[in-house]
C-alpha cells in the first residue's frame, strides 16, 4: 500500500506540469477515503505513510474557527482538479479581515492551489477545474458574471519569486493604476495639460513607503527594476500590488527566495500591512508562520484542510496528531 | 625530480623551448595571413617579399616551421623539455592525419610519379597507414608533431626547390578537352600554405601548452581563432573590394560649397480639399551645399556625370512599403499565435507554412506578384511600385512572423502572471509587457528580412521594373503625388502604380541586359561598380537603422 501511495504522489506532481508555480504541485494520496472509513479500518493497513504521517480521521470541528471581526473571504467546499488529479478536497474556511492568515503544510498539499483560487489565478491554467464557492465580502467570485479585472484589483497577489517588469521602478509601481485608467500620463493627456504626473508621484511614493522600500530607491526611481536586489524586487512587487489598492493581498511564499535579512524585512512588512489589508500568506517556514500570522490553516497530504485556528493554538496545542507531528517537525 | 611526478599548480616559467613553440605559433598565424593575402591577390606570387621571391620564401618558412615543431616533439620525447603528454594523440587526430597523408602520397604517386591505379592506391594506403602509425601509436608529443611537421616540411620543400614555381601548372587527366581544368599556383599555393599553416600551427599550439589537456585546449583555440579571423577577413575583403572598385565613379565630380548642389523646393500649400481653392502657399528654395552627381543625378545624355538617384529612391520606397505591410501583419499574427491561439495542430500548421514560405525562392514570389497582383491595380496588367512593395512585403512577412513569435515565446510567463494578478486585461498585458520585452527580437527579424529584400532582383523584374535609366525628374516621388479626390477612393497616388527602378534591378540590367549606353553612360564597367557600392551602402544603412532601433528597445529593458 505504501508503494501505491508513493506512486500516486509522483504522478500528481508531474501531471500538473502546466502549473507555472511549483507550489501548485498536487499530491493526491490513495488514502483519500480515510475520513469516511475511519482510521480503525485503514489505519491498521497503513500504520504510517511513507512520509511518516500517522493516519487519522479529520474532524470537522478542527477547522471550525470562531472569530469576532468581519469576514473578508469565505470559502465553502472548494474542490480543485488538475485534469484527473484532485488537488483540493472540500476545503472550507473563513478569512477574517485585516489580519494575517498563514497557510502551512508540506509540499504538494494544495496550499498554493488554494491561494490561487482566491483571485481566480487558476483560470490561467487550462487543465485546472474549480468547484465550490468563494465569496469576497459576500459576493460569489465563481459565477459567470464575475469580473476578473475587478476581482484581481481587489485581491492582489505577490508571487514566490520576485517578478518585476523590465521597466523603471516608477513604471512598475504605477503600472496597475495606469492600465486601469486611474493614472493617465499618456502623450495625449500630457499635450492637453491634464496628465496626472503629480498623482502618480504621490502614489509611487506612498506605495514604496508602505512597502518599506522608499528610502532605498527614492533617488533612482527611473532605474530599471531588474537592477534591484532580490529582496528589494520582492518589496517592489508588494508595492506594485498595493498600488491598485486591493482589499486582500495573497502572498505565495514571498520570502522563500530571499536571504534572512530580506526575509525579516518582508515579515515586518506583512505585519504592518495587516493593519489595513487582509493578508493571506502561504509559507513553508513554520517559524515564519508562527511569527507573523494571527491564524493558521494547516493543509496536509491529499489536498485537505486539517486544522484551522489561532496561530498560538496550532503551534502550542493542536487538536490533530498529524498537525502536531508536522509543526514539531516529525515529518514534512 | 619531484616536479616530474607531481602535477605542479604553477606552470614553469618561460623556457627556451617554450619560446620556440610560441614563435612557431606566431609564425604559422603569419603564414596563414600571407596565404589569405595571396589568395585575394594582395600578395603577388611572382614578385618578391622582403627581397626574396615569394614562393620560395613561403616554402622556406614552412620548412622552418615543420622542423621547429618536429624538434620540439623530439625534445619532449627525450625528456629534454618538460611537458605533460597523454599516451597517444588520439584516434581523431590519427584518422585526420591518415586522410591527409593518403591524399598527399596518392597525388604524388599518381601525378608526379605517374603510377597506375594499383600503384598509386598502394602508395597512398602505405602513406596513410604510416601516418596513422606515427600519429596514434607513439606518445602524444611525437604523434601530434611529427606528421604535422613532416607535412609542412615536405610541402615547403617542394616550393623551396622550385617544384612548384610561378610557371607551374597542372592539368589533371581524365577531363575531356571541353571541360579541361588547369590549376595554377595562384590557387594551389594559397590553399596549400593556409592548410599547412593550420595543421602545423595546431601542433605548435599543442606543444606550447605542453601537450595533454592544456595543449589540446590551446590547439583547439588556435584553430577556432584562425577560422574566425579568416571569416572576418573574407567579409572585410569583400566590402573593401566593392568599395575600392566603386569609389571612383561614385565620387566623380563631387563638389562642396555654397550653392553648388541641386535645388529643393520646400512648399506648403494650404488647399481646401475637393474645392480646388488655394488659401495660401509658401515656397522656399533650398540649395544644397553639396553636389554629388552620382547619387543626386539620374541618367541623361545631357549630364556630365550620370547617377542613380531614381534607383535609390525606388529601393528606399520598396523597403518602406514592404516593412509597412509586413511588420504589422507579422507581429499581429505572432501575437495571435502566441497569446491567444491554443497551442496545437493549428499553430503547428501555421508554423510549418511560414517556415516553408520563408524558404520559397524569390522568383516564385515574383511570379505570384506578376500573375496575381499586376492585373488588379491597373486596367491592363502593368508593372508598378505598389506591386513590388506588396510582393516584397509577402517575402518579408514569414521571417517577421517567425522571429516575432520566437521573441514572444521567450518572454517569461511570470510577467504575464504578474500583470494578470494586477487585474490588467490580456490585450493590455500584451501591449505593455509582452511586446516591449519582445521588441528587440522583432527588430532583429525585420533587420534580417530587410537585408534580404533590399537586394532582391528577381521579383522586381517581374513586378516593378520599368525603365532602367530614367532622368532625375522621373524618380518616384510618392509623398508629393498623394491627391485627394471627391469620389472613392478619395486618396489616389498615381506614383504607386507607375513602374520604376531600383538599385538591384538596375544593376542586373547593367550587367546582363547591357542597357544604358543609349542613356549616355560612357564607361559601363565603372558605372556597374558604382551602382554596386551604392546598393551596398543603402543596405548597410538599413542595417544601421535597424541596429540603432534594436539598441533603443534593448536599453529600455536593460538595467546596466
Amino acid at each position: 500500500m505504501s508503494n501505491a501511495r508513493h506512486d500516486a504522489a509522483t504522478d500528481g506532481s508531474t501531471d500538473t506540469g502546466t502549473a507555472t508555480d511549483t507550489g501548485t504541485d498536487v499530491d493526491t494520496g490513495t488514502d483519500a477515503d480515510d475520513d469516511t472509513d475511519g482510521h480503525t479500518a485503514t489505519g491498521r493497513q497503513h500504520g504510517t505513510t511513507t512520509t511518516g504521517e500517522t493516519d487519522e480521521r479529520i474532524r470537522a470541528e478542527w477547522t471550525d474557527y470562531e472569530f469576532a471581526g468581519d469576514v473578508a473571504l469565505s470559502v465553502e467546499d472548494l474542490d480543485v482538479y488538475y485534469g484527473d488529479e484532485q488537488a483540493l478536497r472540500g476545503v472550507s474556511l473563513d478569512v477574517p479581515a485585516e489580519s494575517v492568515t498563514a497557510l502551512i503544510g508540506p509540499s504538494g498539499c494544495g496550499k498554493s492551489t488554494f491561494l490561487r483560487c482566491l483571485n481566480r489565478m487558476n483560470d490561467r491554467i487550462s487543465s485546472a477545474r474549480v468547484e465550490g464557492s468563494v465569496e469576497l465580502d459576500g459576493e460569489e467570485i465563481y459565477q459567470d458574471a464575475a469580473d476578473l479585472v475587478a476581482l484581481r484589483k481587489r485581491v492582489g497577489m505577490v508571487f514566490q519569486s520576485p517578478n518585476p517588469f523590465p521597466k523603471s521602478i516608477r513604471d512598475n509601481v504605477s503600472y496597475g493604476p495606469r492600465k486601469h485608467g486611474d493614472v493617465d500620463t499618456g502623450l495625449l493627456s500630457r499635450l492637453l495639460g491634464r496628465d496626472d504626473e503629480e498623482t502618480e508621484a504621490e502614489l509611487v511614493e506612498r506605495c514604496l513607503r508602505n512597502a518599506a522600500l522608499w528610502d532605498e530607491v527614492n533617488d533612482r526611481l527611473d532605474d530599471n527594476a531588474l537592477g534591484l536586489s532580490g529582496g528589494q524586487q520582492q518589496r517592489l512587487c508588494i508595492a506594485r500590488c498595493l498600488a491598485v489598492d486591493p482589499d486582500v493581498i495573497l502572498m505565495d511564499e514571498p520570502a522563500s527566495a530571499l536571504d534572512p535579512i530580506a526575509t525579516a524585512k518582508i515579515e515586518d512588512l506583512i505585519e504592518d500591512l495587516a493593519e489595513e489589508y487582509t493578508v493571506v500568506v502561504v509559507t513553508h517556514n513554520m517559524q515564519q508562520a508562527a511569527r507573523i500570522s494571527d491564524q493558521t490553516a494547516v493543509f496536509l497530504t491529499g489536498g485537505r484542510l486539517v486544522e484551522y485556528d489561532d496561530t498560538d493554538k496550532i503551534f502550542e496545542n493542536p487538536e490533530s496528531q498529524r498537525v502536531e507531528d508536522y509543526v514539531t517537525g516529525k515529518f514534512g | 625530480m619531484t616536479g616530474a611526478t607531481e602535477t605542479g599548480v604553477v606552470r614553469g616559467r618561460a623556457s627556451t623551448a617554450k619560446t620556440v613553440a610560441a614563435a612557431a605559433v606566431g609564425l604559422s598565424a603569419l603564414l596563414f595571413a600571407l596565404a589569405l593575402a595571396a589568395g585575394f591577390e594582395l600578395l603577388s606570387l611572382t614578385g618578391r617579399l622582403a627581397g626574396v621571391p615569394t614562393i620560395p620564401l613561403l616554402g622556406g618558412l614552412l620548412v622552418t616551421l615543420g622542423a621547429a615543431v618536429i624538434a620540439f616533439g623530439a625534445g619532449s620525447r627525450l625528456e629534454l623539455v618538460e611537458t605533460d603528454p597523454s599516451r597517444s594523440a588520439g584516434l581523431v587526430a590519427g584518422t585526420l592525419f591518415t586522410g591527409i597523408w593518403f591524399v598527399v602520397t596518392g597525388l604524388v604517386a599518381s601525378q608526379t610519379l605517374g603510377l597506375g591505379t594499383v600503384g598509386w592506391l598502394a602508395a597512398a594506403s602505405l602513406g596513410g597507414a604510416a601516418a596513422f602509425a606515427v600519429t596514434a601509436l607513439p606518445r602524444e608529443d611525437v604523434g601530434s608533431t611529427v606528421p604535422a611537421g613532416a607535412l609542412a616540411g615536405s610541402v615547403g620543400l617542394v616550393m623551396l626547390t622550385g617544384g612548384i614555381g610561378p610557371d607551374w601548372s597542372w592539368s589533371p587527366a581524365g577531363f575531356s578537352d571541353a571541360q579541361s581544368v588547369t590549376v595554377f599556383p595562384r590557387v594551389v599555393i594559397p590553399i596549400a600554405v593556409a592548410f599547412c599553416a593550420l595543421v602545423v600551427g595546431w601542433a605548435a599550439a599543442k606543444a606550447y601548452g605542453g601537450f595533454g589537456a592544456r595543449g589540446r585546449h590551446l590547439g583547439a583555440y588556435l584553430l577556432i581563432y584562425l577560422n574566425a579571423g579568416s571569416i572576418i577577413a573574407v567579409l572585410f575583403v569583400l566590402v573593401a573590394f566593392v568599395f575600392a572598385k566603386g569609389i571612383d565613379p561614385v565620387m566623380a565630380g563631387v563638389t562642396v560649397g555654397l550653392g553648388v548642389g541641386p535645388t529643393t523646393t520646400l512648399a506648403v500649400d494650404l488647399v481646401i480639399p475637393f474645392a480646388d481653392v488655394r488659401l495660401f502657399g509658401l515656397s522656399y528654395d533650398v540649395v544644397w551645399p553639396v553636389s554629388w552627381p552620382f547619387v543626386m543625378n539620374g541618367a541623361s545624355i545631357l549630364n556630365d556625370v550620370n547617377g542613380v538617384w531614381p534607383a535609390i529612391v525606388g529601393t528606399i520606397w520598396l523597403v518602406v512599403g514592404a516593412v509597412a505591410l509586413a511588420v504589422p501583419l507579422g507581429v499581429g499574427s505572432a501575437i495571435f499565435l502566441t497569446e491567444y491561439a491554443e497551442r496545437g495542430r493549428f499553430t503547428q500548421v501555421v508554423e510549418v507554412a511560414t517556415n516553408a514560405l520563408w524558404s520559397t525562392p524569390s522568383i516564385v514570389f515574383g511570379l505570384f506578384g506578376a500573375a496575381f497582383l499586376l492585373p488588379r491595380f491597373t486596367p491592363t496588367p502593368k508593372k508598378s511600385l505598389l506591386a513590388g512593395m506588396i510582393t516584397l512585403g509577402f517575402m518579408l512577412l514569414p521571417l517577421v512572423l517567425i522571429t516575432a513569435r520566437e521573441a514572444m515565446l521567450s518572454v517569461p510567463d511570470e510577467y504575464r502572471d504578474a500583470s494578470a494578478a494586477l487585474g490588467v486585461s490580456k490585450w493590455q498585458t500584451v501591449r505593455s509587457v509582452v511586446l516591449p520585452a519582445a521588441m528587440p527580437g522583432v527588430v532583429t527579424g525585420v533587420i534580417l528580412g530587410v537585408g534580404r529584400i533590399a537586394g532582391e532582383t528577381a521579383p522586381l523584374i517581374l513586378t516593378m521594373g520599368g525603365g532602367t535609366f530614367v532622368t532625375v525628374d522621373q524618380a518616384a516621388s510618392v509623398v508629393d503625388s498623394f491627391q485627394l479626390t471627391l469620389s472613392p477612393p478619395f486618396v489616389t497616388n498615381p506614383e504607386l502604380t507607375q513602374a520604376t527602378t531600383a538599385l538591384p534591378y538596375q544593376l542586373y540590367q547593367l550587367i546582363l541586359a547591357n542597357v544604358g549606353q543609349s542613356s549616355g553612360i560612357e564607361n559601363m564597367d565603372t558605372f556597374r561598380w558604382g551602382t554596386a557600392l551604392v546598393l551596398l551602402v543603402v543596405v548597410l544603412s538599413f542595417y544601421a537603422i535597424g541596429i540603432a532601433t534594436r539598441q533603443y528597445f534593448r536599453r529600455k529593458l536593460d538595467y546596466e
